[in-house]
């Protein structure tokens, strides 16, 4: 046997190795004769496995059993013993050995056990990569098909909330095609992105949100991501299984992109067999959970047209002008304030039971699948429609999906999978604004009956410059359309005994078109609406075209060294390259009846196109060590570069060591009665660096001069961001250790991974001192860390032949904190939506929320006022440590001194878990999802507003006098008010379902189900719902709700039948 | 060996394929931006200069970003020209209490240092790189327009703050406001000095239309030598100034006039006060036409500033107005005790029933006390009247020795502002103690 190895040191070596190996190839196979090997694989039930792998080691020779289970292998080994292995996604992998000699044909029948979170399972790890849960030194958690189908979501990233250990999964908005952002292990960039990487079959996706149906929104939405993550594109029913690789050091293959976990998404496949025709249909409704307190009580006070007359100052002249208004004065941190005291009638409305609806939903599927021995073909429809909750908004999705797989040879193997999908969302304005429809809410007076029209049908004006909330259901579209193609193409070839090449390449090509329409305001001459509004009309279209493009290769070689002592050699490029196309054509002040830009101003009309584009790009080697298949070491070294960075500082190597071992494999622990308790027991480790080669704008490196349309002459601005050339890429270290353990025969099984991140060349766009000349400069001035841990508990209290009872219990600590952010930087203020004070502190979690907290006594009781109010701290700010303060008190034990900030919230929350539980008998199964976010703050921007506008609950109970006059005045400055304990536990999910195999004759199964989702939410939040974000997708800003859509309760029945 | 050979090719496929990508991918490829230029690019290249003249003046004067809002916005609230209708512009509101409320982190106090800054080092910019263009046509004008918004930048930080960075650098010192005064004085006279022929129809061509440079800078030297208390120097060059002549900023539909897009377009975050936020004993006189000039009568959605130079998105802001030329004049003689001469400027003011931007008061000539003290109070009434909103109010409240801010019936609720944060902690061996109201 000829030795094999190789080293990397650079491409142009990578190239000529493939050469070499080509020759050296055509050098082997010798002449040998032909055997059959035929059989059939079981489970555990009897019942035929389809789409088995079956090799004979120490060939190439390999096929798939049938959807029976039968398979018939062909090879052309020498005679002598050989290991038949047989393996499948989901079960453990299974061997027997066979003796070829003379015979033609030999029967080999196999048993599979059922082995979901098993050491033998077989899970995916990458792009045309598996291996077996025994050696992998981290963890790697696994969710199937059926848990998807439970979820009671057409959204797939929905369907993961609260399955996956480790990963806190927030849906932003509750508008069906609202973002959803997963976070693994907390936050791991400030400047580029923490969400995860996704592959679905080896292809990268883009999960990015690029707005084109918000437009409108502009500079007013400060840092907030408002537009839908594309993963919303992806059927959830056409996924087979999904695993999460939480840690940095998880996948040498992903390296550099996997800073932030990977997501490797399979989908359902084809196996040979007669076609098989699944069709499933779902109707579901969605409506509000809970509405918000809007008072209705009929007292105003001054007079009616007093706006926010629970903090109008009121003049003289103004108390001349309304006859019968008295005043008192407050005073607050100093200033004066003339409050009226006195209540004059009014009718109060209820706006919400204008803007909300109970909605509908349908989700439709149908998929064929089948094949010969040779090929296999998977192929489904389907289309899905489901409403909001807010009038007008919507999202459908219509796809169609190929997945074919192709055996050309016994040794070579091509498959390609081709997905279409057509995504349209009609959309409202974004929560950030005053003319979204829950805001728009928030920030009017309720005095006015919006239901009134002229002669013409034309809504009429409410409070002056605010929008009448029937304008943002009736006269204001925004529209997103995406085409979309998902492809890839495979190779997968073993050429030689032990040797395997694995080729992906994959291409997702995203096109997407925004309309944005704003009709002019037929009351503007009586409403006055601020120039921000739009009062003249708004049109806009965009346009974003997004190409992904992605080659991976991994050659692999496994060898047994000795009996005891196997090898195993990984090696591979990665190429990606991503290209953003983006044009956008804005107007205002448009022609009567005309509803897109071509009808606006031709002195309004703005256009912009941006272009980004960046390759990346990685080699690596990796080599496991196996002894006796119970301990595993495995070390890896990768080199990665991208386009981003500057040629001289992009090639960085990083490198990985990791290991596994089972001690339960031991001879003594085998032999003792601890086996019987504790039946599977594993030990890992690893040790990993990862750079984040994307953690940077793509242009962040060099100081922009920009183009600026003004005054029809050509007009350039030096950017306020500087920029240094030679920024590094981030580097996370990460050192995961853990246990899985199985006891009384897997009857409980436990899983617990400690990790400490260390993020170092943290990229930070630091603040500048403005007499520098600038005002940031993109550099590595910072570092993070994020320590915690998670552990996953399994449980089956009850298993008989009828009744099974499972249990899995999750939970999820991360502390995340900011180290450091360059140079004597205190704090960075983000720009944020709302006022919300969101910082960034050396020694604090990223993205907390500082600013004035209530000045208290010693005992923590609020320090009031002479006149019996709440009011801001204050005293001598810590010029070293910006959280901390000295308060201060005057003579007469009044706060005394500047106005101090402190941490007054935290939207990292203190842990996160679920519970889950599914119990069937027979053919009837009951499952329940329960989803805990704990010990995390929200900015509650929406409850300070409708106390001021005078229709919060504190403006009732001054109204009614339960309050003092003066409550809410005296709550406007002081930011502790605005924030809120955010934490729930919500039923996420509740499920009823009944299958009856062969109901009629033609159809091989039906199940009905009965599915709830975010039925129930218990917490203590002043506001519609704290798992909320007007931040949206921003990576940065997290829990601020601010006109936000809250998450509807839905309803689902679904049937689904087979054929 | 067709087999072989197969086996051969097929494996050799997807190592050659990937390879190949991989080598040629090439992460050493540098994609810059389409939509945006370098350094070297524009400041290399006359018609790139001249591109970042306009970028000095988009920077100063759109969006409520720029100094063009914060300048008059803050003056106005902090010496009582404007009201707060709506607490939820908490900035603008903190700013109109003054005193502590007015913190390091208030985003308008911020803007204008940011914004000033980062005009004063894209102005040094230009200046270092001014010999690009060879003519002299052409780097005369463009010598001038950087001039005037370094001038510009430096005099409207040393109005908010007593010390100022003249020099662009890292860990910048700071200076006296009065050298940072005398520094935009000089760089506008070298300007001048250099401003000898009509720009050239390069600039021109390409310039945004609406300052007339030759008379700006006789009119900001005018302006800060006053301040400084150089009276000749202001007097002189003040009656260099053509008052018929208008120099403005221009504004469109999407470069829009500030301070009407973001106050008096509606009635939602500011306001006049009525009587240009005068104490009862300097209200001006219920004939004096300049009433109706600055206000309009509010409704419930009119603003009462929507008047003025604040009607339309596109409504030209004057840099200077010539009557400033009048009333520094009238000043620079009260302070040299020439009464008669002060008297004599003063009255053009009052007894004007128009000018180049249509502002007269058609009012009597003078005729209080002839005294310093009673004719330097007439003309701090005339100027917070005749140049309502310009931003000069803060500046004038104190320089006229109005009741300070802490003071009983202070006319001004801060007399310097913090320096902001952005600037102390990033720049902290340097930055002053903050004034302590």
């Amino acid at each position: 046997m000829r030795n094999f190895s190789f080293t990397l040191r650079d491409r142009n070596r990578s190239l000529s190795l493939g050469l070499l190996l080509s020759l050296w190839l055509g050098l082997s196979g010798a002449g040998f004769a032909q055997t059959t090997i035929k059989g059939k694989v079981t489970d555990g039930g009897g019942n035929g496995v389809p789409g088995v792998t079956v090799r004979l080691d120490g060939t190439n020779s390999g096929t798939n059993t049938n959807v029976d289970g039968d398979y018939s292998l062909s090879t052309v080994a020498k005679a002598g013993n050989y290991k038949l292995s047989f393996s499948s996604i989901g079960f453990a992998n299974s061997s027997q050995s066979v003796a070829i000699g003379a015979q033609t044909t030999i029967t080999a029948n196999a048993t599979l056990q059922d082995a979901t979170n098993n050491l033998d399972e077989v899970v995916v790890v990458g792009g045309g990569l598996k291996a077996e849960r025994r050696q992998l030194g981290n963890a790697i958690n696994s969710v199937s098909a059926a848990q998807l189908e439970k979820s009671g979501t057409a959204n797939l990233v929905g369907a993961l909330q609260g399955k996956v250990p480790g990963a806190q999964i927030t849906q932003n908005s509750g508008d069906p095609a609202g973002g959803m952002t997963v976070r693994l292990r907390g936050v791991k960039s400030i400047q580029g992105t923490s969400d995860p990487l996704y592959i679905i079959d080896g292809v990268i996706v883009s999960n990015a949100s690029s707005n084109v149906s918000q437009t409108a929104l502009g500079g007013q939405i400060n840092g907030v991501n408002p537009s839908t993550n594309r993963l919303a594109d992806i059927n959830p029913n056409d996924i087979e299984s999904i695993n999460v690789l939480s840690g940095a050091a998880a996948a040498a293959q992903y390296g550099s992109r996997a800073a932030n976990g990977v997501v490797i998404i399979s989908t359902k496949r084809g196996k040979s067999g007669a076609p098989k025709v699944t069709v499933s249909t779902s109707f579901n409704t969605n409506e509000l959970r809970k509405k918000v307190f809007v008072s209705t009580f009929g007292k105003q006070f001054g007079w009616a047209g007093l706006r926010l007359h629970t903090i109008g100052n009121v003049s003289a002249a103004q108390i001349a002008a309304n006859p019968g208004t008295t005043v008192s004065r407050y005073v607050r941190d100093g200033s004066n304030f003339d409050l009226a005291t006195n209540l004059v009638d009014v009718t109060r409305y209820d706006y919400q039971d204008n803007i909300f609806r109970k909605a509908q939903g349908t989700d439709n599927n149908v998929s064929v699948s089948g094949g010969t021995d040779r090929t296999q073909y998977f192929v489904s429809a389907s289309y899905m429609k489901n409403e909001g909750i807010v009038k007008g908004v919507d999202f459908s999705r219509y796809g169609v999906r190929a997945r074919v797989e192709q055996r050309l040879t016994n040794w070579a193997k091509l498959s390609a999978g081709l997905n279409y999908v057509n995504s349209f969302s009609n959309e409202k304005a974004n929560g950030n604004v005053f003319y979204s429809p829950i805001n728009s809410i928030n920030i009017t007076n309720n005095i006015w009956d919006i239901n009134q029209r002229d002669a013409g049908g034309n809504l009429l004006a409410v409070e002056p410059t605010r929008v009448n909330p029937l304008s943002t259901i009736e006269d204001m579209t925004f529209t997103q359309s995406v085409n979309r193609t998902i492809s890839d193409v495979q190779l997968n070839l073993t050429p030689f005994k032990g040797f395997s090449v694995d080729w992906v390449l994959g291409v997702d090509a995203t096109s997407q078109l925004g309309k944005n329409f704003i009709k002019p305001y037929p009351y503007q001459a009586v409403a006055g609406l601020p120039l921000e509004r739009y009062p003249n009309g708004f049109a806009s279209n965009a346009t974003n075209n997004t190409l992904l493009f992605n080659s991976d290769l991994n050659i692999r070689y496994e060898r047994e060294l000795t009996q005891d002592i196997k090898l195993d050699l990984l090696a591979g490029t990665n190429y990606q390259y991503q290209q953003t196309d983006f044009t956008r054509a804005s107007g205002e002040n448009l022609a009567p009846f005309i509803e897109t830009v071509s009808g606006a101003a031709s002195t309004t009309v703005t256009a912009g196109y941006g272009l980004s584009r960046f390759v990346v790009s990685g080699i690596f080697g990796q080599a496991t060590v196996g002894y006796k298949n119970m301990l595993f070491l495995t070390g890896a070294l990768r080199r990665d570069g991208s386009s981003i960075f500057s040629p001289e500082q992009t090639n960085q190597t990083y490198p990985k060591v990791s290991a596994s071992f089972i001690a339960s494999d031991l001879g003594f622990w085998k032999n003792s009665g601890l086996a019987n308790t504790v039946n599977s027991a594993k030990l890992r480790f690893s040790y990993g660096q990862a750079g984040n080669l994307t953690g940077l704008g793509v242009y962040d490196r060099f100081w922009q001069f920009s183009p600026s349309p003004f005054l029809g002459r050509s007009t350039i601005l030096p950017g306020g961001q500087l920029a240094n050339p030679a920024v590094r890429p981030e580097r996370m270290t990460e050192t995961e250790g853990g246990v899985d353990l199985a006891f009384l025969k897997n009857k409980v099984t436990l899983g617990v991974s400690v990790y400490n991140q260390q993020i170092s060349d943290l990229v930070v766009n630091r603040t500048l001192a403005p007499s520098s000349g600038g005002s940031s400069i993109v550099n590595n001035v910072g570092s993070m860390e994020n320590k915690g841990f998670e552990v996953a508990l399994g449980l089956t209290p009850l298993k008989t032949k009828d009744l099974t009872w499972d249990l899995t219990l999750i939970y999820n600590q991360n502390r995340n904190k900011i180290t450091s952010i360059g140079g004597t930087t205190a704090t960075i203020g983000l720009p944020t939506p709302a006022g919300a004070p969101v910082f960034l502190i050396p020694g604090q979690s990223a993205s907390i929320f500082y600013e004035f907290p209530y000045a208290r006594n010693p005992d923590g009781s609020l320090l009031l006022t002479t006149q019996g109010l709440p009011q801001r701290e204050r005293g001598v700010q810590n010029t070293t440590d910006p959280t901390q303060f000295t308060p201060q008190r005057a003579a007469d034990g009044q706060p005394s001194g500047a106005f101090i900030s402190t941490v007054i919230g935290n939207p990292n929350p203190k842990w996160t878990g679920s519970l889950m539980s599914n119990l069937s008998y027979k053919n009837l199964s009951f499952n329940f999802l329960l989803d805990a976010v704990q010990g995390v703050n929200v900015f509650n921007a929406d409850k300070r507003t409708r106390n001021n506008v005078g229709i919060g609950n504190i403006a009732e109970e001054e109204l009614r006098g339960t309050a003092p006059r003066g409550s809410v005045l005296a709550l406007v400055p002081i930011s502790e008010y605005r924030v809120d304990d955010g934490s729930f536990v919500k039923l996420r999910e509740i499920g009823l379902s009944y299958s009856i195999p062969k109901p009629i004759k033609g159809i091989d199964n039906a199940r009905l189900s009965v599915v709830g989702r975010n039925l129930f939410s218990w917490d203590k939040y002043n506001g519609y719902d704290p798992e909320t974000n007007a931040g949206g997708n921003s990576d940065v800003l997290r829990g601020i709700d601010f006109g936000n859509v809250p998450i509807p309760r839905t309803y689902q029945v679904q049937l689904t039948l087979s054929f | 060996m067709k087999n072989k050979f197969f086996r051969i090719l097929l494996t050799a496929i997807p190592l050659w394929g990937a390879g190949g990508f991989f080598s040629s991918c090439s992460t050493d490829q540098v994609y810059v931006n389409p939509s945006s230029a370098s350094e070297p690019q524009v400041v290399g290249d006359v018609n790139g200069l001249i591109a970042l003249c306009n970028g000095l003046q988009a920077r100063f004067t759109v969006s409520r970003a720029s100094p063009g809002y914060a300048y008059p916005t803050t003056s106005g609230l902090v010496a009582g020209e404007l009201n707060v209708l709506n607490a939820g512009n908490a900035d603008e509101d903190a700013l109109r209490q003054g005193a502590n409320n007015v913190t390091n982190a208030n985003s308008l106090v911020r803007n204008i240092w940011t914004q000033s800054n980062l005009v004063k080092a894209t102005a040094d910019l230009i200046l270092k790189n001014a010999n690009v263009a060879t003519d002299p046509a052409t780097r005369a004008p463009i010598v001038a327009y950087a001039a005037i918004y370094r001038a510009l930048a430096l005099g409207t930080m040393a109005q908010f703050w007593e010390k100022v960075t003249i020099k662009t650098e890292e860990n910048a010192t700071f200076s006296s406001r009065e050298d940072a005064l005398k520094e935009a004085v000089a760089t506008l006279e070298t300007a001048a000095a250099g401003l000898t022929a009509a720009p050239s129809s390069v600039f021109t061509g390409r310039i945004v239309p609406g300052l007339d440079l030759a008379n700006t800078l006789q009119a900001l030297i005018a302006r800060y030598a006053l301040m400084l208390g150089d009276n000749d120097k202001a007097l002189a060059a003040a009656a260099k100034v053509d008052l018929t002549k208008r120099s403005f900023w221009s504004f469109d539909d999407t470069s829009r006039n500030p301070l009407f897009e973001s106050l008096f377009s509606n009635r939602n975050v500011a306001e006049p006060n009525p009587n240009f936020g005068l104490p009862m004993a300097l209200a001006p006189a219920a004939t004096d036409r300049r009433t109706a000039f600055y206000y309009t009568t509010a409704t419930a959605t009119v603003n009462a500033g929507f008047a003025s130079f604040y009607r339309a998105n596109n409504t030209p802001v004057p840099v200077y107005l010539p009557s400033e030329m009048l009333l520094i004049r009238a000043e620079a003689f009260a302070r040299k005790n020439d009464l008669a001469g002060a008297v004599g400027e003063l009255n053009k003011v009052l007894t004007k029933t128009t000018d180049a931007w249509g502002i007269g008061a058609a009012l009597p000539a003078y005729s209080g006390a002839s005294t310093a003290q009673a004719v330097l109070t007439e003309i701090y009434r005339n100027r917070c009247i005749e140049l309502f909103m310009s931003g000069m109010k803060l500046e004038d409240s104190r320089r006229f020795g109005r009741p300070a801010a802490g003071t009983t019936g202070a006319e001004r609720s801060r007399n310097w502002m913090p320096y902001p944060n952005t600037e102390r902690q990033n720049n902290p061996a340097n930055t002053p103690a903050d004034p302590a109201i």
